[in-house]
């Protein structure tokens, strides 16, 4: 067989088996469901693990227009991107086996389910900018009908609000598209930039104000300020396992884009020490900031962690915009770290709820004592959100804060870890005392009312797998630094 | 060979005969023979368009071999043949959809009528699209608009009598102004041939003779063909003629009169008065500003619909607000897209207007959101076709909306000075499409217990399953292979220079 079209299988199988899950009879029978997708789950693993051992492939499908291809190639960005999309979905679909039993019309949601990881697997692989905008815009689409899931009107609204955000970046992402298209050699994304200098000669004021836009619209999926708003509307009203796949992946995709553009097609020489840099670097900052800050005032529960994802993705985004090499590290590293995180956070709160009902922080007193395991898991995800070695968010957090200090830059190379260490206190701030008031409720619990509240296993063993996985990443970084170092010898 | 060069002379007059004869038939028989006639034309016409490939240059044909300056001339390159082609496609298939409807909605006796005008439009659309002779273009204007207004007007409820009052009145001072621009233009140049023309008007602008008249000339007949293809100051006609009128109807007028109008302006521009002149006379950046201003407008106000009909109407207005946009730009590039976002908003808007009708048969005939919630599942096929014609307006990639804002855009970039509010205007209006289309394909999709659903009053009806079906493939193949189309559009406006 053609060994580039296996690049294809990971996005039209999914798409394939979410279209079975929604027409064909039998799915209608949860038994038969769960198995079909479970199993769609572990096969779709394989096939990613199967093309992450191979060489880099490419497919060019036909041409849109003349010299506008749909092309998707792996990449070092893409298999990072694919390999999360794989053990995300997997966690959190056997999660939602046992969770969207009390949701109802778990068929529809296991179809987008699936579907969204086709467009996904298709934004990880996207080769060129228009294929990009393709799976991007497909994938805002098919995720959210998982937002508007439970259909009452605040579902709805929270729905419109993501697809209208979302758009809006899109719209100004496209808006880039359209002016790159112009004054680069091709818009196929190649390390270091594609940019035709000779062409430009001339209007590079003007491009800087169109790169900056687009930036500012992927940082709209990405939760960045000023295009933030969505994330801590959606989040709670979306069912758990969505949520968790929404904060701890789709965001991403907002920040693929952002890496696309600035350094497969604009370059990070062109950008560095400009203006663009600096603004960028002040609105991440201002997020990661605003974000812990709003978390901390939130008594919501999943809103908490929404506004957490709000200003976790911006250290990434923060990251990115130091444009040296530790600190694309640091950012690249803290994808997956935090998605490892958000996913055991966000599981968690939907295991609560699941078995409890309780969405309010202040409802949460003696959780730890119903549900020993999964508090458990939800302190380890913290540790590790704050930075606490050996956990993996203190690695990322290393690394953003040397590729600030060694940036130059006369004011942000120190102000940047001061923000991101006051970010880490709040960040200890609003998720810490859950763990203490779980754990140790105060003398006036009612001991007696106490039972074990603890979910089944398709519930606790992804949550005890994404808690291991987030220390594991932190007490092994070396073999994923490495490999990061290589993308980065290619774009810098 | 040779014989083909024919077809489009025979295409028109086989059209005007069966309108005579459809007088004396029966409604079914009617709708026999139009059917046969549509099919005929489209053979014909892929006929001509592969002949005229084939040779690499156009012809001209003489209405019974009078040669110019006296004589009646038909002239067929690339581009007319392509939108032959084109049209009697759209034609065929929104026939197709909506013939059910037609039988419903018209009274028996006069059936036969709705064929005659349906014969009648097909060759008006065909005379404007081939015709080489300005006189020829005003007699076609007329009879396409009294066509336009009896395919409206067939469904006779008092919406539509007021629907075509408005129709008639706009469009009759479209006409007029034409008509008046052109009597002007015979005087001071004293042909109606349009290379002639193209002639002497070159001569006077070199002389610097007449400049005021000629202006004025251009200015009347471009003013008056906006009028008629509904720019945006001048689309209040358009809602109410859309809305009310049988689905096939309002399929014709959005997707091919208004733009057969179109159509014969970029003729005129590059035929008639030459590209150059227009260009120099500032005309463009006036269709460009009320072009984007269609956009924008048209697309709030669709967003404030309650009606779905209503709302694809509005969403024509700004989708003309495109085209008009890329004639504006005044480059060529921005001149291809404007002639093939002719094609993708025909194929798109056509399966809206087909589909919405689908969904509403299967909400007991209930056309506002509050009744059509569910409606996509109710009828399957109807829900499908609605969302690809949705999201090509929006302008997802893989339809054809996105080609034709590509294309645009690619446009801008030759003309500086408006590349910022052309980039602008159409991330807005892809931000608004998307605001209104994709709310009613949720609105579709959208559950109800099944004691509160409306009767559904859909069966199964294979012309209207065909329809969509062609119409979703149609989409799809504009929106995916559009290289060889786009060639044919650059070779047909080159040959029109």
């Amino acid at each position: 067989m053609n060994r580039n079209l296996l690049l294809l299988l990971p996005m039209i199988l999914p798409i394939l088996a979410g279209l079975i899950v929604f027409f064909a009879k039998p799915m209608k029978n949860r038994k038969t469901r769960n198995w079909f997708v479970g199993s769609f789950l572990i096969l779709n693993l394989l096939v990613t693990a199967l093309l992450l051992c191979g060489p880099a492939v490419r497919v060019e499908l036909f041409d849109l227009m003349k010299g506008i291809p749909v092309l998707f190639k792996l990449d070092g960005v893409g298999r990072i991107y694919t390999a999360l999309l794989a053990i995300m979905w997997t966690f959190s679909g056997f999660f939602a086996f046992e969770y969207m039993k009390h949701e109802g019309n778990e068929h529809r949601y296991f179809g987008f389910f699936l579907v969204a990881l086709g467009a996904l697997n298709g934004v990880a692989y996207a080769g060129n900018l228009v294929t990009f905008y393709l799976c991007y815009e497909t994938m805002t689409l098919v995720s959210m009908p998982m937002v508007l899931h439970s259909l009452n009107k605040e579902a709805i609204k929270a729905g419109f609000k993501y697809l209208f955000y979302s758009f809006f970046g899109a719209s100004l992402g496209l808006l880039g598209i359209f002016y790159m298209f112009q004054y680069t050699t091709t818009i196929e994304f190649m390390g270091g930039g594609t940019l035709d200098l000779a062409k430009l000669a001339g209007h590079e004021s003007f491009f800087l104000v169109i790169v900056f836009l687009s930036i500012i619209g992927f940082g709209a999926k990405a939760g960045m300020f000023p295009l933030h708003g969505w994330l801590p509307t959606a989040h709670p009203v979306a069912p758990a396992p969505a949520s968790a796949v929404l904060s701890g992946v789709i965001v991403k995709a907002g920040v693929v884009g952002m890496i696309r553009v600035v350094f497969y097609i604009v370059g990070a020489d062109f950008l560095r020490g400009t203006w663009v840099q600096t603004a960028w670097m002040s609105l991440a900052l201002l997020t990661v900031f605003m974000g812990s800050m709003l978390a901390y005032k939130e008594q919501v529960f999943k809103k908490r962690l929404a506004y957490s994802t709000v200003s976790q993705v911006s250290y990434v985004v923060f990251g990115l915009s130091l444009l040296n090499a530790d600190g694309v590290l640091g950012g690249m590293e803290h994808i997956v770290f935090h998605s490892f995180i958000k996913n055991g956070l966000f599981l968690t709160a939907g295991a609560i709820i699941y078995k409890t009902g309780k969405t309010k922080v202040s409802e949460l007193k003696g959780i730890g004592k119903e549900m020993p395991i999964a508090m458990w898991c939800y302190t380890i995800c913290s540790l590790a959100l704050i930075g606490i070695p050996p956990t993996c968010g203190f690695i990322s957090k290393w690394y953003l804060a040397v590729g600030s200090l060694q940036s130059g830059m006369t004011f942000f190379s120190w102000f940047g870890p001061i923000v991101l260490l006051v970010s880490a206190l709040l960040t200890a701030g609003y998720l810490l005392p859950i763990t203490i008031n779980g754990f140790f409720p105060g003398a006036d619990y009612d001991y007696s009312k106490l039972e074990k509240k603890e979910p089944n296993k398709f519930m606790t063993i992804p949550l005890i797998l994404l808690a291991t996985g987030s220390v594991v990443l932190g007490m092994f970084p070396n073999a994923f630094a490495s490999f990061i170092q290589t993308i980065i010898e290619t774009i810098m | 060979m040779e014989f083909i060069k024919n077809f489009p002379f025979f295409s028109i007059v086989l059209c005007m005969i069966s309108a005579t004869i459809s007088s004396v038939l029966s409604g079914k028989n009617a709708k026999r023979l139009s059917m046969f006639v549509v099919s005929a034309v489209g053979i014909m016409s892929a006929l001509v368009l592969y002949y005229v490939v084939q040779t690499g240059e156009s012809f001209v044909y003489l209405m019974g071999h009078h040669a110019a300056p006296w004589g009646n001339e038909l002239r067929v390159g690339v581009l007319e043949g392509l939108m032959a082609f084109f049209f009697s496609i759209i034609m065929m298939l929104s026939l197709l959809g909506g013939m059910k409807q037609i039988f419903k909605d018209i009274s028996e006796k006069k059936l036969n009528l709705y064929f005659i005008m349906i014969d009648l439009l097909l060759a008006s659309l065909l005379a404007l699209i081939y015709t080489n002779d300005l006189f020829n273009a005003y007699v076609f204007i007329e009879i396409n608009t009294l066509a336009a207004c009896g395919l409206i007007m067939s469904k006779q409820n008092g919406r539509t009598l007021v629907g075509t009052m408005k129709y008639m009145v706009m469009s009759l001072v479209g006409s007029g102004l034409i008509l008046f621009g052109l009597s002007v233009l015979y005087g001071v140049t004293g042909h109606l041939l349009m290379p002639n023309i193209k002639e002497s008007v070159l001569a006077l602008t070199a002389s610097g003779q007449y400049r005021v008249p000629v202006l004025m000339t251009i200015a009347m007949v471009t003013v008056g063909l906006a009028i008629k293809s509904a720019l945006y100051p001048f689309h209040n006609w358009l809602p109410d003629t859309y809305s009310y009128g049988t689905p096939t109807s309002s399929a014709l007028l959005s997707s091919l009169v208004s733009k057969s109008y179109i159509f014969l302006l970029i003729k005129i521009v590059y035929r008639v008065v030459g590209f150059d002149v227009i260009a120099g006379s500032g005309i463009l950046n006036i269709f460009f500003v009320f072009g984007l201003a269609g956009m924008i407008m048209g697309s709030v106000r669709a967003l404030a619909q309650n009606d779905i009909r209503k709302m694809i109407a509005y969403s024509s207005v700004a989708q003309i607000g495109y085209i008009y946009m890329g004639i504006g730009l005044g480059t060529k590039v921005g001149m291809y897209a404007a002639v093939f976002h002719i094609m993708s908003h025909a194929a798109s808007k056509a399966l809206l207007f087909i589909s919405s009708n689908g969904l509403s048969l299967a909400s007991g005939n209930g056309k506002e959101f509050a009744d059509l919630r569910g409606a996509g599942y109710r009828n399957k096929l109807a829900g499908f076709g609605f969302m690809v014609g949705s999201l090509s307006m929006v302008g997802i990639p893989l339809f054809a909306g996105f080609i034709s804002k590509l294309n645009f855009a690619l446009g801008a970039f030759e003309s500086p000075a408006k590349l910022m509010p052309t980039l602008l205007c159409l991330a807005i209006s892809t931000l608004l499409n998307a605001g209104y289309f994709i709310r009613a394909v949720i609105v579709l999709y959208t559950p109800v217990a099944k004691a509160e659903q409306p009767e559904n009053l859909y069966k199964r009806d294979y012309s209207f399953i065909v329809s969509v079906v062609c119409f979703v493939i149609l989409n799809f193949v504009l929106g995916m292979f559009s290289g060889p189309i786009m060639e044919a559009i650059r070779s047909g406006l080159n040959m029109f220079a």
